[in-house]
């Protein structure tokens, strides 16, 4: 199945959901005199819909990252105080208007801006279930039940919609929801601090004086879309960092094209085979990426020597894991990566690099980097003067029975097993695709 | 309605307290983050050229001083730390024969080296968060009768930075000297000033310290 059908599956699933949802919840706007104070909760909740916030995904999934509204915490305030009927269609309503003005400014499309709709419908009814099960809707506003539905309803609509966000993501670009998924829940517990107030006041606001009374909310909500926006900027930050380090790695060494992605791709997924978890995993392909920052710092003529080395030469090559985390010392959120960079030389059977360690005092994480590593080298994705001596690039099979001639000794048996796994699993997908 | 003023009351300082995380405490927390990952780039010069160049912690720590004295405005002083802790990366594209030539270099080689504020703004303009800091980066050591009209931010990194060097091989007095010859010339008059009253300040402290360590022990 084509990513353009899976996406067209998904989008009509979720629309006949929407659309029994939106029939189950009938027409609440029209039979009660909510009619004047709709239009005036539609207009400020598109307007808080309209400021929309990046947020930036990992850059291998996508570059466009998702585009997150702060208006949950109006609709939450809507649904405890006029009932989830109605939060249901506010929240259609807003997403579709401002949804549908984005695709004129943001210059997305049509598609996106029914599978929001329909996904916003969906998480506007659970959460709307989810309170009704412990608060009466408009019994009032000051009391503990009401801030427990509150906080609950955040909880319930943010959950649900990341869930459906990550799938749709994870459809869409082709990566795995595990991955997506762990990212968008990350910032859930954050990202209900920061709205709870808000969905508090403007819960009172519309109990105390209707959709008037949104306008006193305003203000607070600029602050907390600034929070987001830094929050967002934060993530950001990260990424280019290791982009931009990586960029300088990929120009101080002349790799033939995309050693470095085929390398932490791998990296990755071995790591996630050998059932590490996904923040590390993440951080696997972090340190995948920069595992040889170190060959920055050395002399250039000897990186790119067409010729053999000389002892000495070797000697400063050798120096590159340690220099790599001698760059890193100073940051500290790429501290766990540090080790890992250290020691990817180092073999099992203590013949390795700086240290000659041996064996389990390797962490796992550095084992699987110098496996991928010397793999891709034998395929020949390195530079010419770093492959062993009078060898010609290996083929793919050639190449997997020297990992397994080498487990034990140079590679971790562990490690290079289910690295020959994924390799042989990733050439019959290649086959197949080559095939169809 | 007593427990309704009570819960409005919380309702606002949260709020209050919100918009303090969201104004005052992230943005600090994202500018020190920045920092600390540009420190990579800093380190990595410093390992390239075996400690010549790049350094960036006095410097930047210096400069926040300086600027605090010179009344540049906040978001200023951030964007000029950043250019700190970037300025010398141009450096990666130098030749390392160069850089690490013991002997002194010839004028030929000394205009490759010149070159490495051009090539590390056009690579700090490459990474999407950071475009607004290369022209200080550029300009790192600008000169003051070339280019008078340049950012305060970049005649006071190009000043400071010789200060620094100078004061490191010789002593503060002959860097102290060195600027005050060159204010007006080669260094910004106002940022040379700045300079040295912090530097004096800054004796002036240390030198209290010490008789109040010194009364201590005695």
């Amino acid at each position: 199945m084509s990513w353009q059908e899976r996406i067209r599956y998904w989008t009509v699933t979720l629309g006949a959901l929407a659309a029994g949802l939106l029939a189950l919840a009938g027409t609440p706007l029209i039979h009660e005199q909510l009619l004047p104070d709709l239009l005036g909760i539609v207009v400020l909740a598109i307007t808080a819909e309209l400021l929309l916030i990046r947020y930036p995904l990992r850059p291998e999934y996508s570059d466009r990252g998702i585009w997150l509204s702060v208006s949950t915490p109006i609709v939450i305030g809507v649904i405890l105080v006029y009932g989830w009927q109605f939060g249901v269609w506010l929240d259609a309503l807003i997403t579709l208007l401002a949804g549908t003005v984005t695709v004129y400014l943001r210059n997305t499309r049509l598609r996106w801006v029914a599978v929001n709709t329909f996904q916003s419908i969906l998480s506007a009814w659970a959460a709307g279930i989810a309170t009704t099960a412990i608060f009466d809707t408009g019994s009032g506003v000051w009391s503990v039940a009401a801030a427990g539905a509150l906080v609950l309803g955040l909880f319930v609509y943010m959950l649900v919609n990341g869930v459906l966000v990550s799938m749709t993501v994870a459809l869409a670009e082709g990566v795995r929801m595990r991955w997506v998924l762990a990212q968008t829940l990350l910032s859930l517990p954050r990202d209900i601090v920061l709205m709870t107030p808000i969905a508090f006041l403007a819960m009172a606001a519309l109990h105390a004086y209707g959709a008037v009374g949104l306008l006193g909310v305003l203000a607070p909500y600029l602050a907390l879309r600034q929070a987001f926006v830094l929050a967002a900027r934060q993530q950001e930050l990260y990424h280019q960092t290791i982009r931009s380090l990586g960029f300088l790695v990929q120009r101080a060494h002349p790799y033939t094209g995309g050693h470095l992605q085929r390398v932490s791709m791998w990296a990755r997924r071995v790591a996630e085979r050998l059932g590490l978890p996904p923040d590390r995993c993440e951080l696997v392909y972090e340190a995948a990426l920069l595992h040889d920052l170190g060959k920055t710092v050395l002399d250039e003529r000897i990186l790119n020597k067409p010729d053999r080395l000389t002892p000495e030469e070797w000697e400063e090559i050798r120096k590159h894991p340690q220099l790599g985390a001698e760059i890193l010392r100073d940051t500290p959120f790429l501290a766990p990566i540090i080790p890992w960079i250290a020691l990817h030389h180092e073999r099992p059977d203590g013949a390795g690099y700086p240290f000659g360690l041996k064996g389990d005092q390797i962490p796992i994480e550095a084992r699987v980097i110098a496996v991928v590593d010397a793999f891709d080298a034998m395929i020949g994705g390195e530079a010419p003067n770093q492959r062993r001596p009078h060898k010609r690039p290996l083929s793919l099979d050639e190449a997997l029975a020297e990992l397994e001639q080498g487990a034990g000794k140079q590679f971790d048996p562990q490690v290079a097993a289910v690295f020959r796994q994924v390799v042989r699993e990733w050439r019959t997908h290649c086959e197949a695709k080559a095939g169809a | 309605m007593q427990g309704a003023w009570w819960a409005l009351g919380i309702a606002v300082a949260s709020i209050a307290a919100l918009a303090y995380y969201a104004f005052v405490v992230l943005p600090a927390r994202i500018h020190r983050w920045r920092c600390e990952g540009l420190r990579a780039f800093a380190r990595l010069i410093e390992l390239r050229t075996q400690g010549r160049y790049g350094k960036a912690e006095p410097l930047a720590e210096l400069a926040s001083a300086v600027a605090l004295r010179l009344g540049i405005p906040l978001h200023e002083r951030r964007q000029m730390e950043l250019a700190v802790y970037l300025r010398d990366i141009g450096m990666v594209a130098i030749p390392y024969h160069i850089l690490n030539k013991p002997t002194p270099l010839t004028p030929a080689e000394r205009d490759l080296m010149a070159r490495h504020a051009e090539i590390g703004a056009s690579i700090t303009e490459q990474i999407p968060g950071l475009w607004h800091v290369a022209p200080i980066v550029r300009l790192h050591h600008v000169v003051y009768s070339e280019q008078p009209d340049a950012p305060l931010a970049a005649h006071l990194l190009s000043a400071l930075e010789d200060w620094i060097r100078i004061a490191e091989s010789a002593d503060a007095d002959t860097a102290a000297s060195v600027l005050k010859q060159g204010a007006g010339a080669r260094y910004h008059p106002v940022v040379v000033q700045a300079i040295l009253s912090e530097v004096r300040q800054r004796t002036l402290d240390g030198v209290q310290s010490l008789t109040r360590s010194a009364a201590l022990w005695l």
